[in-house]
């Protein structure tokens, strides 16, 4: 007969137990201890050098001051802050009406198509960002092709500039982020239920009715996604103002690689961080807050009252 | 006499949940041995346990014998059909059958015999070389079966095998396992959550539920004799029915006292002694219907009832009624042409009648378990 | 029901849009005319050109030692990362291990540039290669790890269970079993982190030092400073590596997903 003791040996459980929080702990170290060292550090240092003095020489004075913080109150800083966002909310709004069709129409396509078209969008969102924006710059200029086509079929004076004002820089934002803009929005759409569309239509609804009631809060989750993939790299664009946007056109980022390279303001490039910082947390945050209201328990049939 | 595979009061939790609560069962050596019980039972985990991919909190596995229980996986005579197959899908089917042998380093000479013997027993000599993804069903689980075989393990594994597969495959595949078991002869443990599984493979079925084993024995015994309402309720349909024992007109028999009906007797195997309050299980195959009131016999109970649903099936016909304020099921087969007779229908006075053995009282009865009985509504929206 | 043309329409001009800069781009590398508005016949002269620029040479150079040793460490950290993340996902740590990983992702990458040459600057290291690749493998992690995290959950792990049921011990499992599946998508990563590299300009261009320049940067000084047909040469180049990196990694996911055709 075998022995009728009940337990397993003494400490194997404690030690699996262990060996399993160890293994946990080495897997995890590397990345974790890379990114609080390469990220966290400096995003905090972000914050505590605006709370630095300035020194003369371009370094970083002794101590510590509010007077970057109330220098940011300044008229040109509020004055950059909001055509930074409105920049960005144009830019959005334009790539969300561009995007939600072709989202839609791509994930509706018959699959050999959609496999081409897919890859179709994907190109661009690989080619170097730079080689777009410098596209459009060699394209808008005075003497490129789209400027003759325009003076030539009489849309545009022969004076008026392409290049270097806001509506250059929303076009450029807008043709950088659409592919962006696009991919989640057919993501979403590829694994909605047309039926559903189909039964709206039983039940009467015509078809923008349709498209707007049905088919927008079915894609909701791929939706926000675009928004938020277009609007917070807008807010911090620095490229493209730098390149077609020109002198009456700089956004926030450009403003902090002034103070950083030019003036070697450091706090006060910190202190204007902390704006963009906040800029880009405020619609995260209130995603967040949106999806956890949202995310409320489903009532299933047999519990409480039918 | 020590069993084949051992479980010795094996207790498994997880978090907040006892999945297997001090379970001790023993499998026979070449047995077709089934775990029976609906998802969250206990009996995957109990197959993870002998598998080697749980260790339990408390108990013992023996398998032949010897103490598996805190051997890994690689290192028992046990192998694995999982549920999904977990077919190696870079590696073909040659190379997927192959497998356990080349782990062990056997000479290639004797992999490759095994292997085409493996390929001969499932049939699937042409398809060898094609990878997983371009089988079919079937065919994905017949090579999980060859390549579990190949290794002659001491007790094969399966983990609701048929689960993937669609009605027609499944009664097919059905008939192959029990093909292939008597053909190889190893000791099989089968889980399931499917009644006509267990009992149309197995020489013996254990019923788990919420972690404990209701009862163990032989299908025809499961059904014919539950222990527990549950049993009673999971396995095929029955009556219950709760009384009091009031006497026994003869040693074996007692005589129950119910609300609503006139006196019932039952046959007590049980040895349940006067004045105990008892379930009595019927299960509606054995009760008759007629319209005219039966002959009185020895043992005989018979009990007017008013017919609330008829169900037509084919074959059968199954009717609801409700005797003294009890809503009873009765099964009938039709065993002569249908048409010929003036039908049963709803809303007639009819007998229900059945012999005192064909009744059994249940040592354990839950409220819960009467929830099993799948009764149709009166009305719309009647839980 | 008949199926409005709009979203389609609306697609055809947006591919149009997408493609038209990056054509007539290309069109005019070949253009012998200095100015892009007028074409003056085809000519390879301003590939020629490129060919005799050391700076391009150098440049590109650097941006490949670069890309390649990023890919390598951030393959490391993000595929341990991914592995924590998957195995333990329950546990506070990877909870808080997962919004460090997934951060990055949404913080504009001037924001990630200008911490980091204050970090540097403030520890005293030297602007050059090394600071480029430690800014580099520092953004690659999160996306490493995210796509390589995607792969683990599509994962059938009882596969890994079926190697060790049927004898192999647990290292011999992973190399024989775990490994190959996983290839595909680590390769995919790969491919990601490497790309990204090649093509960040942002925060290479705060962190590089006056020494160290990559493609990117050589390309935003000559865009700066007006050297258009060359930098038109440069960008086909570059959009034929893409393209044809693109179309590798497309073979890649393809071949890796199953097709299910069931013939019984």
């Amino acid at each position: 007969m075998h022995d009728r003791c009940r337990r397993p040996e003494a400490g194997s459980l404690v030690i699996t137990r262990l060996r399993r929080r160890m293994a946990e702990i080495l897997l995890t170290l590397p990345s974790f201890f890379w990114l609080a060292l390469f990220f966290l550090v400096p995003t905090g240092l972000v914050f505590i050098l605006a709370f630095r003095p300035a020194d003369p020489f371009g370094g970083i004075g002794r101590g510590w001051t509010l007077a970057t913080i109330r220098a940011l109150s300044d008229p040109q800083y509020l004055a950059i802050a909001w055509r930074t966002l409105w920049v960005s909310f144009t830019a959005t709004a334009i790539c969300m009406l561009l995007a939600i069709p072709t989202g839609y129409a791509v994930a509706r396509a018959a699959p050999r198509r959609r496999n081409l078209l897919l890859m179709l969008v994907i190109v661009p969102f690989w080619t170097s960002f730079l080689i777009r924006v410098f596209a459009w710059k060699s394209i808008l200029h005075p003497e490129g092709i789209i400027k003759k086509a325009l003076v030539f079929s009489g849309l545009v004076d022969a004076n008026a500039s392409l290049l270097y004002h806001l509506g250059a820089v929303i076009l450029v934002t807008v043709y950088t982020f659409l592919p962006f803009a696009i991919l989640p929005i057919y993501a979403a759409a590829e694994k909605f239920d047309y039926r559903l569309i189909e039964a709206a239509r039983d039940l009467g609804a015509r078809p923008f009715a349709a498209f707007r009631k049905v088919f927008l809060p079915g894609v909701r989750q791929g939706l926000v996604t675009a928004v938020l993939v277009v609007f917070i790299p807008a807010l911090g664009s620095y490229v493209i103002p730098d390149i077609v946007g020109g002198t009456g056109s700089e956004l926030l980022g450009n403003k902090i690689a002034q103070r950083v390279f030019v003036d070697r303001n450091l706090p006060l490039a910190g202190g204007l961080s902390i704006v963009l910082i906040l800029a880009v947390l405020a619609p995260l945050l209130a995603v967040l807050a949106l999806q956890r209201k949202a995310g409320q328990a489903v009532p299933r049939d047999g519990e409480g009252t039918p | 006499m020590a069993e084949f595979l051992d479980f010795d009061r094996i207790s498994k939790r997880f978090g907040p949940i006892q999945a297997v609560d001090d379970v001790s069962l023993g499998i026979r050596r070449g047995e077709f041995f089934a775990l029976l019980g609906p998802s969250g039972c206990g009996k995957t985990t109990m197959l993870r346990v002998a598998a080697g991919f749980e260790t339990p909190d408390a108990g013992r596995v023996f398998l032949d014998g010897r103490d598996i229980t805190a051997l890994p996986p690689n290192r028992r005579r046990v192998n694995t059909i999982f549920q999904s197959y977990a077919l190696f899908p870079h590696l073909t089917v040659r190379g997927n059958i192959a497998f356990g042998l080349q782990i062990a380093k056997r000479p290639k000479a004797e992999i490759e015999r095994e292997v085409e013997a493996m390929l001969r027993l499932i049939r699937l000599e042409d398809q060898a070389d094609k990878k997983p993804d371009l089988l079919s069903g079937g065919q994905r689980q017949r090579v999980a079966v060859a390549r579990a075989l190949i290794n002659k393990p001491d007790v094969l594994l399966l983990d609701e095998p048929l689960a993937a597969l669609d009605l027609k495959l499944r009664q097919r595949m059905l008939i192959e396992l029990d093909i292939i078991h008597d053909q190889v002869g190893i000791t099989f443990l089968y889980v399931t959550h499917d009644q006509g599984e267990a009992m149309s493979l197995s020489d013996r079925i254990a019923v788990m539920n919420a972690g404990r084993i209701e009862q163990i024995g032989t299908p025809a015994e499961i059904y014919e004799a539950p222990r527990t309402s549950f049993v009673a309720a999971f396995i095929g349909d029955t009556n219950f029915l709760e009384g009091v024992v009031a006497d026994h007109p003869e040693p074996e028999y007692s005589r129950l006292r119910i609300e609503g009906l006139p006196d019932v007797t039952v046959y007590n195997d049980k040895q349940i002694a006067d004045g105990n309050q008892v379930f009595l299980s019927v299960r509606p195959e054995k009760i008759q219907i007629s319209r005219d009131r039966p002959e009185p016999k020895s043992k005989r109970n018979a009990v007017p009832a008013v017919v609330e649903d008829v169900i037509y099936l084919g074959p059968t016909t199954k009717y609801w009624v409700r005797a003294g304020g009890h809503r009873l099921q009765v099964l009938r087969q039709h065993a002569r042409f249908f048409l010929d007779e003036k039908p049963i229908r709803w809303k007639d006075d009819v007998w229900i009648f059945w012999h005192g053995d064909d009744g059994f009282m249940l040592e354990g009865f839950r409220r819960d378990d009467e929830r099993l009985i799948a009764v149709p509504p009166q009305k719309v929206g009647d839980a | 029901m008949r199926r409005s043309r709009f979203p389609f329409i609306v697609t055809g001009l947006v591919l149009v849009f997408f493609y038209l800069p990056i054509l007539i781009l290309v069109v005019d590398s070949f253009n012998s005319s200095r100015f892009g508005g007028a074409w003056r016949g085809f000519s390879l002269k301003w590939y020629a050109r490129l060919f005799h620029e050391p700076a391009v040479w150098e440049s590109a150079r650097n941006t490949l030692f670069i890309a390649l040793l990023v890919t390598f460490v951030s393959l490391v950290l993000g595929t341990t990362s991914a592995l924590a993340l998957h195995r333990f996902s329950t546990s506070r740590l990877q909870r808080f291990h997962y919004t460090l990983v997934y951060t990055p992702l949404v913080v504009p990458e001037i924001l990630m540039g200008i911490s980091l040459l204050m970090a540097f600057v403030a520890a005293g290291i030297r602007l050059g290669i090394l600071t480029i690749i430690l800014a580099h493998v520092t953004f690659c992690v999160s996306y490493v790890a995210l796509t390589v995290l995607g792969r683990l959950q599509d994962f059938d792990f009882t596969i890994v269970e079926a190697a060790r049921d049927l004898g192999a011990s647990s290292w011999v499992a992973a190399r024989r079993v775990l490994l190959p599946m996983l290839a595909p998508g680590l390769a995919a990563a790969g491919l990601i982190a490497f790309t990204l590299s090649v093509d960040d300009f942002v925060i290479t261009f705060f962190v590089a030092g006056p020494g160290a320049t990559t493609l990117p940067i050589r390309v935003y000084s000559m865009i700066k400073h007006g050297a258009t047909p060359l930098i038109n040469a440069l960008s086909t180049l570059l959009l034929a590596l893409t393209f044809t990196t693109v179309l590798i990694s497309q073979r890649l996911s393809a071949s890796g997903a199953l097709k299910s055709r069931t013939p019984e």
